[in-house]
Parts: structure tokens; C-alpha cells; sequence
């Protein structure tokens, strides 16, 4: 597909190239004085899913949201690079979707209205088709004009799932990818992970588990011992 | 399925090397210059009850002395702020530690310079105007400065768990707190709407300082402002030994 | 301030292929997308304005019982009448004791106060319930602070126009010259909607409760009410000087306004870990 540049206006198509890569080199990090993980170190590509393993609190959620340009690490460098360029922190995070278990969406919109919202941010406008699609993917077709307030946990998760894949990013960060969720969600979370890997340009994912069956989705892995 | 082991955590780093000394002032270091800081506060001591003729405040007579105690304090408690905007502006470029303490010690000593300032100022109008307070404009200005102080105090206290969110959060507060404290300073002992007892500008006026006045009152301001370094480096340097024995 | 606008060496935001985002955003579409989401979740879940609406109506009801004797309360001037003093002259110059520009000051501590029970909200709920890394994924920080910076703004200009009528009935306070009286206004909405976010946004950050937002914002808020009294002397002068009025008003909106450029300067660094 061509990407046609005019000026400031960019028409893309929203699946069109990405080809992402992310290494890291050396990272450590530590709250205070208690380091939670140290000398990480590692090369992913577009297409592979890397998964990030370790005991509790060994810095998993930490490493995520240092991938995702949230927190900066005390040591070592991150760099995601989409089609060939380095991108710094803050613009690193219009080119994740991200997952976790500490991201929660707004209860008092219904899950429409968050896509909605979410979508705005990002510049996409979201069609009614276009939404609709969204909460299909994520199995919750029907259940957009409820609150979030009155979803189950599961259904909060799918959610997240949807607000993660909006702008369909090329770096796919997944926290516990199938916490709360049913048989039907981890099936779900599996059509995702491949939809990402096929992704045209390269799509890549970084799980942080301990479920031994995610953990078989992955090409490459990562353990983190808890640092001293 | 290919695995990569991380390394084990490298071995824990000395700290950072930290000079036995509190980053050097220039020309200040050692015990020498402590001394003369010293004996210039003997000096002005002496001098404020022996210079000859009264200091003429608004017909003060005698208790115009404390005036030389009082201006150097009330300046400085307003430059403490001013030195510790500056390193909240270190704090928040370099993401420094060092640079947070710093700013927050200046702030803890303009605590007392702010007290002290207050202090002065009211024995001054009790003996004068035979009212310790008088809600008048520099009276007011001092008093929020000092809730200002007290206020950063509080949340450094509310953070104190998590140094680095600390250091930011007060550094930002210092900054934004800067547009009230530079009202405060310039704008608020002028309004109109607020009367005046305090004595406007009477130092500026060159008839009112004679020469044995300035010879007395400079001083005091240098020493005062020594005194503060003083202070400022003690306090580091207690910090610094902290920091290196946890 | 838009996010595409860091092109500092980062060839992927120009030119070739951008893989999200159908259209650059701007901070300003960002900040109203918020906005626009921050009202209708304020008007469906009414946390803040009841806050707000009760604590206001009760403090004028409070106030309307405390004052009532106290609005008939006239003084005059003996010392500036010609003798001999006739009972004509005295009751020509008798005047209300509690004058506007007292009133319009007590109608001010009224304000902050609302503004104190309410603003917090914008910023605390997000921390609270945790979206604020949502936002950081997806916002800016000065469209962050720019939305919560315009709906405590809205907010308090709707507290001032519904409180400020019911006020001057209550209390009798006059109007002075109307484009005087509206811009006083307006600024001090200003001032106190700069005040109440940047702090908001500390106090949050810190996980305080009301006691550390109201600790922080005091000496803010003692500041910006004396130049506001000064202000209100201003509005109640019959002819005033216009460089009196410039240097009292602009006084009061200059103090909002630095105010607020130096929170959009420095919020990055409160909202960014």
C-alpha cells in the first residue's frame, strides 16, 4: 500500500507499513533503593512475540511500562524503532496498545463512549460500522451502551483489548493477557496475537506472564530475577 | 523456543563519589572564612548598640537598632526562596536528587529567617506603635511567605516515601509558588487598598543613613548572608553523610 | 504543542509510513476531546457539582442569617462633615457600614471555597480510579492540563454566574459599573481556576486528601484574594481613573494568567513520572 504524503496531511492506511523493532540494552531499574530488575538485555523483531517471565514483583509490569514509554529506567537504554527511526518516550506510546492489569478505563462512560473518546485522542473517527467492528473483535458486540461500571471483569479486559487495538499499533504490550478472562477471551487474545504477528510491515508482541500456556506463545523469552 | 537468561544483578555500585565537602563555594571553604563570619557578627553586634546618633525611623530613637537585625533577616528570608527556585529549575532538568535537597534546605532555613524576620518586625512595632501586630502589609506578606514555606513542608512530608516523585513535585510547587511569593514581595506591601504603618523605602533615602549607619548596616547584611552559606553547607553536608550510610 | 510536532531527527513522524492515526492531532483537539469527555462524565455522575452546589448553598444560606443584621448597619463620617452637623447632612452622608468592595470580598471567600470543594475532582478521580496512565498513552501533557485547565474554568464561571445574582440579592451589594464588574469577575474566575488545577493536579500526585489540596492552595489563594479585594475597590469608584483600573484589574488577571503559564511550563513534570 502507498503511503501518500501531502504536506502535514497524512492519509494512511491504518494497516499499512510499521516495520518495528525493539532492543534493550543494559536496563535497570530501581524505586529507591530496592532494584527491581537489572542488565536486561534483548534484540525482538517484527513478527516474534517475546515473553517476559519472572517470580512476583520482579519488575515485569515495570519492564512493560518502560517498553511503553511511561517510566523512564534508571539504567540502560530502550529503543523501539518504527521503519528504521528511534522514538523517543512520549512519541514511542502513540505506536503501543497496552494492556495491563493497572489500566483501567473510564466506569462512569460506557464502553462505546470510551472507544469513542480514545478514538478522538488518536485522530481516528470512529463510524458507527467502525465501532461496532471494534467490539465484535473483542466479543462485546451488544454490550457497548452499558456503563463500564456495569461490566464484569472480564468484559473491563476485552474492553481494554479494544481501546489497546484501536489504531491497530505495531507494538503490542500485553500484561497478564488473559487475566479475568474466559475460555472465549483467551481465544480471543490468541486471534489477537496472530492478527498481530501477520500483520503487513511486521507486527510485534511482548508478553509479561507466568501462565505456562502463554508463555508457549512466545519465540523468545525473557526471565527476570528478582533483583537484590 | 530459544532462551535468554538475564545476568545476575552486576554487584552494587559504590555510591556516587560524593566530596567529604558540600559542593565547593568559591573561596569558601575550610574553617578560615567561618572565623571572619564570626567576628563580623561580633562587630555588628557591637555596632548596633554603640553607633553613635540614633537611627532616625520615624522618630524611633533606640529601638530603631533592631533594624539592623531585622532588614538583613526579612531580605534573606525572601532570597532563601529565591535560591531554592533555582534549584528546583537543577531539580527538574538534571532529574537530580542533590539538586532537590538543596532547594529544600534552602526552604527549611527560610523557615527561620522568615521566623525570625517576624519576630524582630513585631518587637519593633510593639515597642514603636505599642502593638506587637498590626496586620499591616509587610507584617501580612511575611506571614504568608511563612505559610508558603510551611505549605512546601507539608508536601515533601505527603510524598515522603518516594524521593524522586518528592523532588519533582516540590520543585514544581517552588516554581509555580514563585508568582505569589514575587507578589508578595513587590506587590502586596504596595496596594493601595492596604494602609501602611511600615516605614516605605526609609533605607533607600540617602538622608537617612548616615555614614556610620552604613557602616554597620552592610556589614550586617554580608554577615547574615555568610551566615546562611554557613547554615546551607552544614545542612548538606548532614545530608550527604545520610545519603552515604544508607 | 501537537504530538507530531517533535520532528527533532525522527524521520518516522515525517514522510514515510506512519502506521496509526488517521490525521494529526493537535494539543487543541486533544484538550477539547477531553473536555467534552470531563462534562459528560460530570453531568452524568454530578460529583463535583453537588459538591460544589451544596457547600454553596448552604454558605449562602449561612451567610444570609449572619449578615441580615449586619446589612442595615450604617456609618458615617462625623469628622468630614461641616459644622454645625445638622440631622440632614448626617443622614445624607450615612452610608452601609459592610461597603461593596467588603462584600464583593466576602462573595470571593465564598467562591474560593466552592472552587476549594470542587476543583480537586478533575484530577484526583483520574488518580483514583487509575486512568490516568490511559491518558498518558494517549494525551499529551499540556492538552491534559489545557482540558482540566478550561473545565474548572467552566465549572467556576458557572458557580460565579449562579451564585454572584442570588449574592447580591442576599446581601444588597450594588453592581458598580457593569464592564468593570464583569471583567473583575472574569479574572478572578481566572486566577482561581489556574490556582485550583495546578495544585489539584499536586495534591493528586502526592495521594493527598482534601487537607494537604487545602494546605498547598492556601498561600496561592490568600494572594490572589488580597489583589482581588484591591480590584473590588476599584469597581465601586464612581469615574474611576482608567490607569487606576488598568493597574488594579490588570493587576488581578495578570496574576491568573502568570499563574497559568507557569503550570502549563511546569505540569510535563507533575504529570509525567
Amino acid at each position: 500500500m502507498v503511503n501518500s504524503t501531502e504536506g502535514s496531511e497524512r492519509r494512511v492506511q491504518s494497516e499499512a507499513a510499521g516495520a518495528v523493532a525493539v532492543e534493550m540494552a543494559g536496563l535497570a531499574h530501581r524505586f529507591g533503593k530496592r532494584t527491581v530488575f537489572a542488565d536486561v538485555n534483548a534484540q525482538v523483531c517484527a513478527g516474534q512475540v517475546l515473553v517476559v517471565t519472572g517470580p512476583n514483583g520482579s519488575g515485569k509490569s515495570t519492564l512493560l511500562r518502560i517498553l511503553a514509554g511511561l517510566l523512564p529506567p534508571t539504567e540502560g537504554t530502550v529503543t523501539v524503532r518504527v521503519n528504521g527511526a528511534a522514538l523517543d518516550a512520549v512519541t514511542r506510546r502513540q505506536y503501543v496498545g497496552y494492556v495491563a492489569p493497572d489500566l483501567t478505563l473510564y466506569r462512569e462512560l460506557t464502553g462505546a463512549e470510551n472507544l469513542q473518546f480514545f478514538a478522538r485522542l488518536r485522530g481516528l473517527t470512529l463510524s458507527r460500522d467502525a465501532l461496532i467492528a471494534a467490539l465484535t473483535e473483542v466479543g462485546l458486540r451488544g454490550r457497548g451502551r452499558d456503563l463500564v461500571s456495569a461490566y464484569s471483569s472480564g468484559m473491563r479486559q476485552r474492553l481494554k483489548y479494544a481501546f489497546a487495538l484501536l489504531a491497530r499499533p505495531p507494538l503490542l504490550l500485553l500484561d497478564e493477557p488473559t487475566a479475568n478472562l474466559d475460555v472465549d477471551g483467551m481465544a480471543m487474545v490468541e486471534r489477537v496475537l496472530a492478527a498481530q504477528r501477520a500483520r503487513p510491515g511486521g507486527g510485534l508482541t511482548i508478553l509479561g506472564t507466568n501462565e505456562p500456556r502463554e508463555v508457549e506463545w512466545g519465540d523468545t523469552q525473557i526471565r527476570l530475577e528478582t533483583g537484590r | 523456543m530459544a532462551t535468554t537468561q538475564t545476568r545476575p544483578p552486576a554487584p552494587k555500585r559504590p555510591a556516587d563519589a560524593e566530596p567529604s565537602e558540600p559542593a565547593p563555594t568559591p573561596g569558601l571553604q575550610g574553617a578560615w572564612w567561618k572565623w571572619a563570619v564570626g567576628l563580623l557578627m561580633c562587630y555588628v553586634i557591637y555596632g548596633a548598640f554603640a553607633v553613635g546618633g540614633t537611627v532616625n525611623f520615624a522618630g524611633s530613637g533606640n529601638s530603631g537598632r533592631i533594624v539592623f537585625f531585622h532588614v538583613p533577616v526579612a531580605i534573606l528570608s525572601y532570597v532563601c526562596y529565591a535560591v531554592a527556585a533555582c534549584y528546583a529549575i537543577g531539580t527538574l532538568r538534571r532529574r537530580d536528587l542533590r539538586a532537590d535537597a538543596k532547594s529544600a534546605i534552602a526552604m527549611e532555613l527560610g523557615v527561620l529567617f522568615c521566623v525570625l524576620a517576624t519576630i524582630t518586625g513585631s518587637l519593633f512595632a510593639g515597642v514603636m506603635w505599642n502593638s506587637f501586630w498590626n496586620w499591616d502589609p509587610r507584617e501580612i506578606s511575611i506571614v504568608i511567605m511563612l505559610l508558603l514555606y510551611a505549605s512546601y513542608l507539608v508536601l515533601r512530608g505527603a510524598v515522603s516515601e518516594q524521593p524522586e516523585t518528592r523532588a519533582r513535585l516540590s520543585a514544581v510547587y517552588v516554581l509555580v509558588a514563585l508568582i505569589p511569593a514575587t507578589f508578595l514581595i513587590w506587590v502586596v506591601p504596595r496596594l493601595p487598598w492596604l494602609q501602611s504603618l511600615h516605614p516605605p523605602d526609609t533605607l533607600v533615602r540617602p538622608q537617612n543613613t548616615s555614614a556610620s549607619y552604613k557602616a554597620v548596616l552592610y556589614p550586617s547584611f554580608l554577615a547574615f548572608t555568610l551566615l546562611f552559606v554557613w547554615l546551607f553547607q552544614l545542612r548538606y553536608r548532614v545530608w550527604q553523610l545520610v545519603q552515604r550510610r544508607n | 504543542m501537537g504530538r507530531y510536532a517533535d520532528t527533532a531527527g525522527n524521520r518516522a513522524v515525517s514522510g514515510q509510513a506512519q502506521a496509526v492515526a488517521a490525521k494529526p492531532v493537535s494539543w487543541l483537539d486533544e484538550a477539547r476531546a477531553l473536555l467534552a469527555k470531563d462534562l459528560r462524565a460530570e453531568l452524568r455522575t454530578k460529583v463535583a457539582l453537588s459538591a460544589v452546589g451544596v457547600f454553596t448553598f448552604s454558605a449562602l444560606l449561612l451567610l444570609s442569617l449572619a449578615t441580615a443584621t449586619l446589612k442595615e448597619v450604617q456609618t458615617v463620617d462625623i469628622l468630614r462633615l461641616p459644622e454645625p452637623i445638622s440631622r440632614d447632612a448626617l443622614t445624607a452622608a450615612m452610608h452601609p457600614a459592610w461597603d461593596a468592595p467588603s462584600k464583593m470580598g466576602m462573595l470571593w471567600i465564598l467562591l474560593c471555597f466552592a472552587a476549594f470543594s470542587g476543583l480537586s475532582h478533575s484530577f484526583v478521580h483520574e488518580e483514583e480510579t487509575g486512568t490516568v496512565m490511559a491518558l498518558r498513552l494517549s494525551m499529551s501533557a499540556g492538552a491534559v492540563y489545557a482540558g482540566k485547565l478550561a473545565f474548572n474554568l467552566l465549572l467556576i464561571l458557572a458557580v460565579a454566574v449562579i451564585v454572584t445574582p442570588i449574592y447580591m440579592l442576599i446581601t444588597g451589594m450594588p453592581m458598580g459599573a457593569p464592564p468593570v464588574f464583569l471583567l473583575v469577575m472574569f479574572s478572578g474566575c481566572v486566577g482561581l481556576a489556574g490556582a485550583a488545577t495546578i495544585v489539584a493536579a499536586l495534591a493528586a500526585k502526592a495521594h493527598g486528601t482534601g487537607a494537604l489540596y487545602g494546605a498547598i492552595g492556601l498561600p496561592l489563594l490568600v494572594v490572589f484574594l488580597m489583589l482581588l479585594l484591591n480590584a473590588a475597590s476599584a469597581v465601586f469608584i464612581i469615574d474611576p481613573a482608567p490607569v487606576r483600573l488598568v493597574r488594579d484589574i490588570g493587576g488581578l488577571l495578570s496574576y491568573g494568567v502568570l499563574l497559568i503559564t507557569v503550570s502549563a511550563l511546569t505540569f510535563g513534570f507533575v504529570w509525567e513520572d
